[in-house]
């Protein structure tokens, strides 16, 4: 079935990420001059305002810091409503936006903050895949 | 010792468009502009053509030549619903560099209206970038305008301090009945809404599901508004019929643009305006006698509350709950009905200017923008502005003569 969501048009400053989606791989922006990864992509390091950034993979691991339980959407996400949403603490620092998978959205009371999630990808066209993230057993 | 800055100028009046709310013929955002400037023109005596500041969210150009003006100072601040706090923080310091001494800041939105209008005549640009982040990479997740991203910061409230939306429901429940005591609110009763008039916790709690924990009554109004404040010299202020409330302190600050970069879903940088205005007044929370704060929704004024140091961190709805900030109360806050109850019009921060003005100038009660009951005896406001997702803030402490 044809991917039926909104569909992100990758841009220049974040294609290793694009590229790295495509194979399955979640790619991360780090700072050569002080180590630090950040999240979403940067020009500059926010952290100390180098120019010097370099990809690395990333451990595809992280932890739930906030969620919420959308019932009203737009398009494509209006068929999923009600589904929940949720920022991600990276294993490697800085924070992820996505749709929780693995959770039952009737039920917020028990889903978790802090719980051990994973990274997962899913194809939108031949292109472009997006980033999901499933709450780990 | 306040700062230099300190009652360096004054608002000296503040005016609304002739229908707000839910207009029975859609207005565009001119005519919700030009309806207010008019007004407040007529109330402070001060011609449309002494105005030689013109400060606006987005449309400062395009107001000053609809009145025939050539400032000398152009302010299009647009970071969402507390631009009009900064721009008074801005005319505060135009007016004490003595670049000008008469400015205005002026707001106009059908948000209601557009709805009508196929989305035109709105005054704002249209279509997001989507190489923008906050598009690029949230977009694809659903989320659709600021219930989806506010409903986040109350559910970490809640964990972090043990919170529950029913704590949060009170707000929405004092702020209601400071609705019904201002019949300009689209809450006030069942003959302006058919869901209007007092509320509890219960109905709050029970209505519909819009991002959990937000309820459909933790969520602010779409409305039409227009509103405009004058301020003014010192010198100018005294000769004038009107009152003037001193601004005796202005602060402005930003966590983040967009959600993925707000550090602390808890607080705002509210903390950090709040604490540049109370520095430049010479006051602090203690000295303030009633708020005027951004209720987008009602997460966004418990938050606020306790940036603002009126409560303790986590203790923000409290202020609602024990009644202190309802009518009679020892702590007015949002003495107009809120954007939750009032008039939120996509950007509320002139709602707050002009009740901050009406209160502190004793005129809050006229039959027409309030009832026996709305006017508060207090003789100093915070004011503060949130604006996007809980990115941007404005704090005023404003003072009666």
């Amino acid at each position: 079935m044809a991917y039926n969501k909104p569909i992100p048009e990758p841009d220049p400053l974040g294609k290793p990420f694009w590229d790295g989606a495509k194979a399955g791989k979640l790619m991360l922006p780090r700072c050569v001059d002080c180590s630090r990864v950040h999240w979403y992509p940067r020009h500059i390091c926010p952290s100390c305002h180098s120019d010097n950034i370099e990809w690395v993979e990333g451990s595809g691991e992280g932890y739930i810091h906030t969620f919420a339980v959308q019932h009203r959407a737009m398009g494509g996400w209006a068929e999923e409503a009600p589904f929940v949403t949720a920022y991600i603490d990276l294993v490697e620092g800085d924070r992820m936006f996505t749709v929780l998978r693995g959770v039952d959205p009737t039920k917020p009371e028990s889903i978790k903050i802090g719980s051990k999630v994973r990274v997962e990808f899913e194809a939108a066209t031949d292109d472009v895949s997006i980033a999901f993230w499933r709450v780990a057993e | 010792m306040p700062g230099e800055l300190s009652r360096a100028a004054a608002i000296v009046g503040a005016a609304e468009a002739n229908e707000i709310g839910y207009p029975k013929t859609p207005k565009t955002a001119l005519q919700l502009h030009m309806e207010a400037i008019k007004n407040v023109s007529n109330q402070t005596g001060i011609p449309i053509s002494r105005i030689n500041g013109v400060f606006g969210a987005g449309w400062s150009s395009q107001i000053a030549e609809h009145l025939g003006l050539h400032p000398d100072y152009i302010d299009t601040t647009a970071v969402g619903g507390c631009s009009f706090e900064m721009h008074v923080h801005h005319a505060l310091a135009a007016i004490h560099a003595g670049i000008i001494d008469v400015a205005l800041v002026t707001h106009g939105e059908n948000g209601y209206s557009q709805r009508a209008t196929g989305g035109r005549g709105t005054g704002r640009a249209r279509g997001a970038d989507p190489w923008d982040p906050g598009s690029l990479y949230s977009n694809p997740y659903g989320v659709t305008g600021a219930p989806s991203n506010y409903s986040h910061a109350m559910t970490r409230h809640m964990h972090r301090y043990g919170t529950t939306p029913a704590d949060f429901a009170e707000i929405a429940v004092a702020t209601r009945q400071w609705a019904t005591l201002n019949p300009r609110a689209v809450m006030h009763s069942k003959e302006t809404h058919p869901e209007g008039g007092p509320i509890t916790v219960e109905t709050v709690q029970k209505s519909r599901m819009i991002s959990w924990p937000l309820t459909l009554l933790h969520v602010c109004l779409v409305t039409d508004y227009g509103g405009a404040v004058l301020i003014t010299s010192p010198e100018i202020a005294k000769s004038l019929p009107t009152k003037p409330v001193w601004i005796a302190g202005a602060g402005e600050n930003m966590s983040h643009s967009n959600m993925l970069e707000m550090g602390d879903f808890t607080a705002t940088s509210a903390a950090a305006s709040a604490a540049t205005a109370y520095r430049m007044a010479g006051m602090g929370p203690e000295d303030m006698e009633m708020a005027m704060i951004y209720d987008s929704f009602t997460v966004t004024a418990g938050i606020t509350a306790e940036m603002l140091g009126l409560a303790p961190k986590g203790e923000g709805f409290t202020l609602w709950k024990s009644g202190k900030a309802a009518p009679g109360g020892s702590f007015p806050i949002n003495t107009n009905g809120g954007g939750l109850s009032f008039n939120h019009s996509g950007m509320y921060g002139m709602q707050l200017l002009v009740e901050a003005y009406r209160q502190l100038s004793g005129t809050a009660e006229d039959g027409v923008n309030g009832l026996p009951g709305k006017q508060t005896s207090a003789r100093s406001c915070v004011v503060n502005g949130t604006g996007g997702s809980l990115s941007t803030t404005g704090t005023l402490v404003l003072v009666a003569d």
